[in-house]
């Protein structure tokens, strides 16, 4: 799967953070961030060093408290980093911040739109502090309205939008001056499903103008949906980080088939075991639940075990991993447990 | 319905203890209003300064003279301090200069003998409020005790000046603390709440930018208020503005008195992240320098301890210079003294409100 795209657009193909030099649009080396409070040090970034590609959607993804944020602010020159060098496009954080800033826009976690001003007066001021020129200024606003779906709003005032046109219209707002790189944090946090869906169609058509999208989010689906390369945080650190197909087929137990019946027979999980296909069965109540690798191909193999033991079966569904099991995998806990609960976890943790 | 009283009053309890701050202000300002408010107004204005003129042709001093001038110089209310501070002149134009440019309260120009068709010329400053009433009960007792039969005869040089004229003053400076205050500041923390003030942080936006937009936006405001004020002023409470070059000057004091609140509030704003915080600490400010900014009442009628407060009061040198100018006529020669301590407030606090605006970006 690793080989280098020339055209530089979305490319799903990239693997492991490899590329040639010239595409990697963000570098980042031995990142740390440690917070100092009176005494108490946290560490909200620890030594996190990856690239990012241009053109592709990247996405952080982690539990609340896993440093996303952070390392976001880090980037968008919000906040330094205590140790490590990070590069945005040519420039180095904490060194050439104001270039930085001209070429990235930013759609942060907590909403700063001035909700008293219309979503025209918005994106035009916005405009303003971007630098966008002052001649194509009305139309970009409105150009951008009309890509928000949100044209006959135009002249509204913010506080009259639902959740979902606010994030919208930020989204666009961050992308008035056109930049290189796009920084979502938590996009689509508390909108209901039709907004989040929209959002999401919204993210891809400015990934479609070869704008390089880094979003953090802790919903898997929207990481498996929008994101060619998904980093996996946890308590700071950088776990894993690889496409999304990538990442499933690293979980050792493949594919999940659940099996509902009405009465267990004793025979049926060794002689599941002996056809050699699967990986383990176990009984739960009224389920069998049972994991393969391939879980489609072997399905006729495990059917047949359980008419020989005459079972009648009163469901089936195979389910592929998701990006969850991936991080219970990579971390023993599941994702929106937060931190500092269930610690005694951590099989299988990857460096 | 009384469980969910309960918890409603539970609730805004627990919120109230747990600010101290605001608690301690709560308690703190009446007993402020007591002690400012209470000492600030109504006083016993002692020490008006008055100067005194033997008319020419001068020989010896008068009986009439020697004897009003002992009795102005004791004329006192009942356990107060003397109620003059008396100067001998020894021209008539001598004092009269002094009295325009504001030395002295008034020149008392006794006549160089002594009878009854000779009269004893006072010229006083009729701009302020009460002493002119002090001036003419001092003087004409002091005449009639001295037990000469000289007539006294008053001449206010500003006219009769009514208390409106004189508070009306006050209100403009009221006017560009309340904007700066109330207006900006509040819409200040407010943006920092909203986090629209981190929005522009991640813009190519420079942070000088920003600290000039902020101050900028509010001082015009507060300038335009200011100026609106004075409008109004003129058009109600009867004052005359003599020429347009008063006109300019009342509008350059107000702009720099504008400058330096706005950029005060702005370094008091970033100092505090609450806007119930803020609210307690401005509410004590603007009692403390508008009750001593002399708006109300004579700075002379007020304790010596908030005089000196006045003394480092930029709305009490506001009230002065535009007085001077809208009531008195006084042109840039008399008001210069209040405008370098403007000045001076000015500058520092607009390189206060950059230091700490600033800290607050980074």
């Amino acid at each position: 799967m690793e080989h280098a795209t020339d055209s530089g657009g979305p490319a799903g193909s990239l693997a492991r953070g490899s590329a040639p030099e010239g595409d990697r649009i963000i570098r980042i080396q031995h990142v740390s961030k440690v917070f100092r409070e009176r005494k108490r040090t946290v560490t909200a970034v620890d030594d996190v060093s990856f690239d990012v590609v241009a053109g592709e959607i990247f996405g952080l993804l982690g539990p609340n408290g896993a440093g996303k944020s952070t390392l976001i602010r880090i980037l968008t020159t919000l906040i330094s980093p205590t140790s490590g060098t990070a590069f945005v496009g040519p420039y180095q954080v904490a060194r050439n911040d104001e270039e930085i800033r001209g070429i990235i826009g930013v759609c942060p976690q907590n909403s700063t739109l001035d909700v008293e001003l219309t979503a025209y007066d918005n994106l035009v001021f916005y405009g303003r502090l971007l630098g966008v020129e002052e001649r194509i200024l009305p139309d970009r606003a409105m150009q951008l309205l009309e890509t928000a779906d949100l044209t006959d709003r135009a002249h509204m005032p913010v506080r009259t939008f639902s959740g979902g046109m606010k994030r919208k219209l930020e989204i666009v707002r961050a992308f008035l001056h056109r930049p290189q790189i796009l920084f979502l944090d938590e996009p689509t946090i508390g909108l209901d499903p039709d907004s989040r869906w929209e959002v999401w169609l919204q993210i891809k058509r400015l990934n479609a103008e070869k704008t390089t999208i880094i979003l953090t989010t802790h919903y898997m689906e929207e990481a498996e949906k929008l994101c060619q390369r998904i980093a996996f945080m946890d308590r700071g650190r950088l776990i894993a980080l690889d496409t999304p197909e990538n990442h499933k087929r690293a979980i050792p137990a493949g594919d999940l088939i659940e099996i509902g019946i009405e009465k267990m027979h004793d025979g049926l999980i060794p002689a599941l075991m002996a056809t050699g296909l699967i990986k383990s069965a176990e009984a739960k109540e009224h389920r069998v639940i049972i994991s393969a690798l391939n879980g489609s191909r072997v399905l006729p193999a495990i059917i047949a075990v359980f008419e020989r033991f005459s079972m009648p079966m009163t469901s089936i569904s195979i389910r592929s991993p998701t990006l969850e099991d991936v991080f219970i995998h990579l971390t023993g806990r599941k994702l929106d447990t937060g931190i500092g609960e269930n610690s005694t976890g951590g099989r299988g943790q990857k460096p | 319905m009384i469980r969910g009283a309960v918890a409603i009053f539970t609730r805004d309890f627990k919120k109230f203890l747990s600010n101290p701050f605001v608690i301690v202000m709560t308690l703190f300002m009446p007993v402020m209003y007591l002690l400012i408010f209470g000492n600030a107004m109504g006083g016993a204005i002692v020490h008006i300064p008055v100067g005194v003129v033997q008319d020419e042709p001068y020989i010896t001093e008068t009986p009439l003279y020697t004897a009003a001038v002992a009795e102005l110089k004791d004329f006192h209310q009942p356990d107060k301090p003397p109620t003059f501070d008396v100067t001998v002149y020894t021209s008539e134009e001598v004092a009269k200069q002094a009295l325009s440019q504001g030395r002295i309260s008034a020149a008392v120009i006794f006549p160089s003998d002594v009878a009854a068709d000779t009269t004893v010329r006072v010229y006083e400053d009729s701009s302020d409020y009460m002493v002119p009433t002090l001036i003419e009960g001092g003087v004409t007792a002091s005449v009639a005790a001295s037990g000469f039969p000289n007539p006294v005869f008053f001449n206010r040089i500003y006219g009769t000046v009514d208390y409106i004229m004189f508070f009306g003053v006050g209100v403009i400076v009221m006017a560009i603390f309340m904007t700066t205050m109330m207006g900006g500041a509040f819409a200040l923390i407010r943006d920092r709440e909203l986090g629209i003030i981190e929005g522009y942080l991640v813009t190519p936006v420079k942070r000088s930018s920003i600290i000039l937009g902020t101050i900028g936006s509010t001082t015009v405001r507060a300038f335009l208020a200011g100026t609106i004020i004075f409008i109004f002023d003129v058009l109600i409470t009867g004052v005359v503005i003599r020429q347009p070059e008063d006109f300019l000057l009342v509008l350059l004091v107000i702009f720099i008195a504008s400058i330096g609140v706005t950029s005060l509030v702005v370094a008091l704003a970033s100092r505090f992240s609450t806007q119930q915080e803020y609210a307690s600490v401005v509410a004590f400010f603007n009692l403390i320098l508008f009750m001593t900014s002399g708006a109300f009442y004579p700075i002379l009628g007020m304790p010596s301890w908030l005089q000196w407060i006045a003394l480092i009061n930029p709305e009490a040198y506001t009230v002065h210079a535009l007085r001077s100018i809208i009531l008195r006529g006084q042109g840039l020669a008399i008001i210069a003294p209040d405008l370098i301590a403007l000045g001076i407030f000015s500058t520092l606090a607009i390189i206060l409100g950059i230091v700490t605006y600033r800290r607050t970006l980074e």
